[in-house]
């Protein structure tokens, strides 16, 4: 035990007023004017960062034409995706990303074609030839010029591919416009949860700042996010003192991201100022999560150069490891929230027209032309080529192919692990003292198996990381990470504020950057907490990008159930994971399983929803010591026979195993217990090769019966094996209700192996 | 407004009716007295006319579909109303083919009394609402349904080992067929010893044929022939009509004690005179004749004309004669009605009618009910004689072979006379030998004498 770690709080309540510091707003009063004089940006810079406003801008009204059928170059297409434009809010994602570099990430939102645009265009910019050529390998470009340029228009065609939802498109029209991203450039994802991408953002930047691979995260939300749960979870999350003062060691550095406030003071219609906050301004908002403030700024949001200035700070901030850093960006959404919002119910047209007077290209335009960056005739050079450019990506993007219908659930998974170890992550070093697992007779119990496969996967790959609520000193609340933060050091075990979502968020944006996070929720009822994170992110991403990232992430979570703790502490919710397809679910019975699986499900590539059950970490059985894997996704037969079949998986597999002994002493029945072990993928095969055989089946687990997964067993076994059946299929679940405090209750609630042995008998 | 449209009810004896064919589909417009389908019943083709105007907005009961009178067969309404959600609709499917299996076939022509229902457990036990929203709901299991019930998987062995289940007892919970039953069966009834070709049995199996029923060929194998003997001996259903005739002749032929008084009747002069009529331009038929004859006759004996149910009589005041057809798929009585009211001319009009109709199975039930007499005329047949049996609900029934030249002694001269028999069957419970002879005896002179057919055309 470090004794460093040790709180010695003392009572003390002596008079003092807090210091809330301050937070600068529209600090920046230069020009480009004075940019340039001060070096601090050259003249192409400028004139790039014009064409790449003017970009976003011609691409967003171009959709807002296509709805009216009003763009010329595609007159006839019919273009039947959101229409959410950000036409007013350019100089924010543009100045922004031109305060990028190549190694940095961004997330985006619902609203998010200027971001990923410019995101695109600055990384463009900033690619040598090897890497443009990398992107359009068939290009006969005979110059750098010419090159970019292509790349561009590449960009452009791409991009209007994805919102067009075409194959050829960045996430070959799985993602579309609300999801789009390009993670070869470092975009993350664009995100339709408002609030969803801020965890992610939150645990890329946990990634790279564990792996030490530099870059920052720019991570942009709107506003309305910004009263989101998750996103005031992940503003914590990020500025953890663990990261900065003596429990980092010798590795103090404050995690890497700017969080960008897009303030265009709409939710969708609610306004942050004066009606659904209590602050007039949200930059305030950093001082509740860390006492510098995030150093926090508000900047004018109409002026790229204002965005690019703070940008630029906070990212050399992020390098040394002064981050996190908030940005509050004062910017103005001219259309409505959609093409369907007609603005006049919340807002005067003269506020539109005060915002449009201060339009961040027109007054940029006019910088250019008085610094003589662009003459007249050279801006407008400009903008035909930016028109011509879209309106030719527009037009091959109309024309380009659809995905194949056959494909509609390619890419929903990925069948790839981590059978290599890249070299540098290969032994990593391990700074104390590996626990020991005493076995008895080869014995071990179900919570050291699964610690012991942890111990064997953390040696194996520095990668994998393991955080959760009182993992670290404490060892988790049912003592299974007990030493491993001793082991590995505070860099790969440490415990988390009580944040689930942020929890499984932060692993999804963390595994998004080449980590493996173990992340653990305490009891599985807390899942719920991080419905969207889990559902929407984690077991959505690899598909919603056209599989170009994946998502190699556990969540553990343990079941209760049985101890009387009562209607929160004690739910089976794997049916709830099992129906949102894109996670897979496992849920070992004995020790040999729960070590063989969490291997493996830390070794693959897909989200693995890993679950243990309360009532069987003490449960013992022959564990080997030597490495093995228990495949994803293959059921296992715990017990032969040929009259019944007992499916069943969890803490239910040793009820059937009982109940089996049970029918065979009683009646002589001889019946065959299948452990599913992995509800997703499910082994359909094991299964229904078993009920061909017997004839008869009940579906047994501590699920509340209805709408559980078990009817997705039994549905499976009717729809492909009706005609070998001998009786209907049982289930036996949990009653339907909820898990009462009450022993006497509890007992009543869950399925016994007497229920098991009524239902067989049932149907012999 | 949304109103259904329902099966008729044509006749008193009528439970259930066929949909032959709708003539409007879903979303046309139907106006009031347009023919919007036509149906079958046990007596006839019917088509039905709308009651009602409007776009019929949905068929509930597809052409070929048997359902009860007054079902709601489909809605008329405007289009965009909302349809009423459908009662549910008892359905006793008429199977055109055989029945696989005859415990199926009792199972499914019980009589409509709903969706056979599945007594639940929840039902059985009544237990709490609470309870019952707790417990998940369990398949019922052991309840003993009257119905044959078999496992799939004992009905898939049954049906690759092409025997019909249905004598096996069931062991199975509720009294359920399952496999062990069959394989037990199967070697009870020697299935292992049975030899036969792999053709055979596939073709069985394909046919239903029970291979167990198959007749034993000695030494032999069982071959394909013996499966295609089988095939060709398989029963079929009889249809409808077939089947109501079976039942009312049976009924008739049991309760009716029958005898049969024959009597020649020398229509010599008769045929002439319908040779003279028709070259007058009146083509009457002999039949017409004998109808006329009957109706006549019929008043003067009030006993044949009447019904008994065994302890009461009944006379009829009307004479209303049947005149038995055939048709390709049975047997129909088109009725004369008021028969000794009506002109020679109006009794050929009216049978030619009803004939002509008969042929097209567009005979309404009206048209078929209430004879108080049926002739069968098999004239046209060439048979020399035969007995009919008697209609249900009447007391006689007089069989008319055909007229046929026949050397007979005539001012003890044998001439070549055209004779015509005619047997008289009569319900003895009613009618005395006597009275069936005199009766008989009586339309024979009628069709006899000239001068009355001379008065009356």
């Amino acid at each position: 035990m470090n004794a460093s770690y040790l709180s010695n709080l003392r009572p003390d309540f002596t008079p003092f007023e807090l210091d809330c510091g301050k937070i600068r707003a529209y600090s920046f009063q230069g020009n480009l004017q004075s940019e340039l004089a001060a070096g601090r940006i050259n003249p192409q810079t400028a004139a790039d960062l014009l064409e790449d406003m003017l970009m976003v801008r011609e691409m967003e009204e171009m959709i807002v034409k296509l709805r009216t059928g009003a763009y010329e170059p595609l007159g006839d297409f019919n273009y039947r995706g959101p229409t959410h434009v950000s036409i007013g809010q350019e100089a924010a994602s543009v100045g922004a990303c031109g305060a990028l570099t190549l190694k940095d990430h961004i997330t985006s939102t619902h609203r998010g074609h200027g971001d990923a645009v410019a995101r695109g265009c600055g990384a463009l910019r900033a690619m040598d030839e090897e890497r443009l050529l990398r992107r359009i390998p068939h290009s006969q470009a005979s110059s750098h010029a010419e090159l970019l340029e292509e790349a561009l228009e590449e960009h452009v065609y791409r991009t209007l591919a994805e919102l067009f939802g075409k194959e050829e498109g960045y996430c070959k029209g799985r993602g579309g416009s609300m999801h789009i991203a390009d993670f070869t450039v470092g975009h993350l994802g664009a995100n339709a949860i408002v609030g969803g991408s801020v965890p992610i953002a939150t645990g890329a930047a946990l990634g790279i700042r564990y792996l030490r691979t530099g870059g920052i995260v720019c991570c942009f939300a709107g506003d309305g996010a910004f009263s989101n749960g998750v996103v005031l979870e992940s503003l914590n999350f990020a500025a953890q003192y663990q990261f900065t003062n003596e429990l980092a060691g010798d590795y103090r550095f404050g995690m890497p991201i700017i969080f960008l406030i897009l303030n265009n003071h709409y939710g969708m219609t609610g306004r942050a100022e004066k009606e659904v906050s209590g602050v007039r301004e949200l930059a305030r908002r950093a001082a509740g999560f860390s006492d510098c403030n995030m150093h926090a700024e508000i900047v004018n949001g109409m002026d790229v150069l204002a965005v690019r200035d703070a940008v630029r700070r906070m990212g050399a901030a992020c390098r040394s490891g002064e981050g996190p850093c908030l940005v509050d960006v004062n910017t103005y959404r001219y259309y409505g929230h959609s093409l369907s919002d007609p603005r006049n119910e919340y807002r005067t047209r003269e506020e539109e027209e005060a915002w449009k007077a201060v339009d961040p290209i027109r007054t940029f335009e006019a910088q250019l032309l008085e610094c003589g960056i662009v003459d007249q005739e050279k801006l407008e050079a400009v903008r035909a080529r930016v028109v011509e450019r879209n309106a030719r990506a527009a037009i091959r993007a109309a024309a380009s192919p659809d995905p194949h219908p056959a494909d509609v659930i390619k890419y929903m998974y990925t069948d790839t692990s981590a059978e290599e170890v890249p070299p540098q992550y290969k032994t990593p070093a391990i700074p104390g003292e590996l626990p020991v697992i005493k076995r008895v007779n080869g014995e071990i119990s179900y919570r050291d198996a699964i610690k012991e496969g942890l111990i064997e996967e953390m040696q194996r790959d520095a990668r994998v990381i393991l955080y959760g609520e009182d993992v670290a000193e404490y060892g988790g609340a049912f003592k299974l990470t007990k030493g491993l933060l001793e082991a590995f050091g505070r860099a790969r075990v440490f415990n988390t504020p009580i944040s689930e979502a942020a929890i499984c968020g932060t692993a999804v944006g963390a595994a998004m950057v080449g980590t493996r996070p173990v992340v653990e929720l305490m009891y599985m009822d807390f899942l719920l907490m991080a419905g969207d994170q889990v559902s929407n992110q984690a077991s959505k991403w690899h598909y919603m990008s056209g599989a170009q990232v994946e998502i190699p992430m556990v969540i553990r979570a343990s079941i209760g159930g049985g101890k009387g703790y009562g209607g929160q502490h004690s739910q089976t919710l794997e049916s709830l994971v099992a129906h949102v397809p894109g996670m897979y679910v496992v849920y070992p019975a004995t020790p040999y399983d729960a070590k063989g699986l969490i291997k493996s499900a830390i070794r693959d590539n897909n989200p693995v929803m890993y679950l243990e059950s309360q009532l069987l970490y003490g449960e013992k059985g022959v564990v080997p010591e030597e490495e093995y894997m228990v495949p994803l996704g293959v059921a296992d037969i715990k017990r032969r026979g040929n009259d019944i079949t007992l499916v069943a998986w969890g803490p239910a597999v040793l009820d059937a195993l009982k109940a089996a002994d049970q029918l065979q002493q009683e009646l002589g029945v001889s019946a065959e217990v299948v452990d599913l072990r992995s509800l997703v993928p499910l082994d359909t095969e094991t299964v229904l090769a078993s009920v061909e055989k017997t004839g008869r089946c009940v579906v047994a687990s501590q699920c509340v019966t209805i709408g559980s997964y078990m009817g997705e067993i039994v549905s499976t076994i009717q729809e492909q094996v009706f005609d070998y059946l001998d009786a209907p299929i049982l289930r036996v679940g949990a009653k339907n209700g909820i898990a009462p405090q009450s022993h006497v209750l509890e007992a009543v609630f869950l399925p016994k192996v007497s229920d098991i042995v009524q239902a067989a008998k049932a149907v012999l | 407004m949304v109103r259904p449209v329902a099966m008729p009810k044509l006749g008193q004896s009528e439970e259930e009716a066929t949909i032959v064919r709708w003539f409007k589909k879903e979303g046309e417009r139907v106006t009031k007295g347009e023919i919007l389908f036509e149906i079958e019943t046990d007596k006839a083709l019917l088509e039905v006319e709308s009651f009602q105007e409007g776009t019929l907005l949905k068929i509930l009961v597809p052409e070929g579909e048997t359902v009860p009178v007054q079902s709601t067969i489909g809605y008329i309404g405007e289009p965009g109303e909302p349809i009423p959600v459908a009662p549910a609709l008892a359905k006793p499917a008429k199977k055109v083919s055989a029945p696989e299996h005859p415990a199926e076939a009792a199972e499914i022509s019980r009589p409509a009394g709903g969706i056979r229902s599945r007594p639940s457990r929840e039902v059985v036990e009544a237990p709490s609402a609470e309870q019952a929203a707790l417990e998940a709901p369990l398949p019922t299991t052991k309840e003993a349904l009257s119905i044959f019930r078999i496992s799939p998987r004992a009905a898939r062995l049954a049906k690759e080992a092409g025997i019909d289940p249905s004598p096996i007892a069931g062991t199975g919970p509720g009294g359920r067929v399952v496999e062990r039953d069959v394989t037990a069966y199967l070697k009870a009834q020697g299935y292992d010893q049975l030899r036969l070709t792999p053709a055979a049995k596939k073709l069985a199996v394909r046919e239903n044929i029970d291979i167990l029923k198959l007749p034993s060929q000695g030494q032999g194998r069982i071959t394909v022939a013996d499966v295609r003997a089988a095939m060709a001996e398989r029963p079929t259903p009889l249809n409808r009509m077939r089947q109501v005739i079976a039942e009312r002749l049976s009924q008739s032929y049991r309760t009716a004690p029958h005898y049969f008084v024959t009597v020649s009747v020398d229509v010599t002069d008769l045929a002439a005179f319908r040779a003279e009529l028709k070259a007058q331009g009146k083509a009457y038929t002999l039949t017409d004749f004998i109808v006329k004859a009957v109706a006549l006759t019929l008043v003067d004996f009030p006993v044949v004309n009447s019904t008994t149910d065994g302890k009461s009589l009944r006379w009829h005041s009307r004479v209303d004669v049947g005149l038995a057809a055939s048709m390709e798929q049975g047997l129909v009585v088109p009725v004369i009605r008021d028969a000794d009211q009506l002109s020679l001319e109006e009794i050929h009009a009216a049978a030619t009618e009803l004939t002509a109709r008969a042929r097209a199975g567009r005979l309404n039930p009206a048209d078929m009910t209430g004879s108080t007499f049926t002739i069968s005329n098999m004239g046209m047949m060439d048979v020399e004689n035969f007995t009919a049996i008697i209609n249900p609900g009447e007391s006689a029934i007089l069989a008319v072979s055909s007229a046929q030249q026949k050397p007979v002694v005539k001012d003890e001269q044998v001439v070549i006379r055209t004779i015509m028999k005619m047997t008289l069957a009569s319900d003895h419970r009613l009618i005395d030998g006597a009275v069936a002879a005199r009766f008989i005896n009586a339309v024979r002179q009628r069709l006899e004498e000239t001068i009355l057919w001379k008065r009356l055309a």
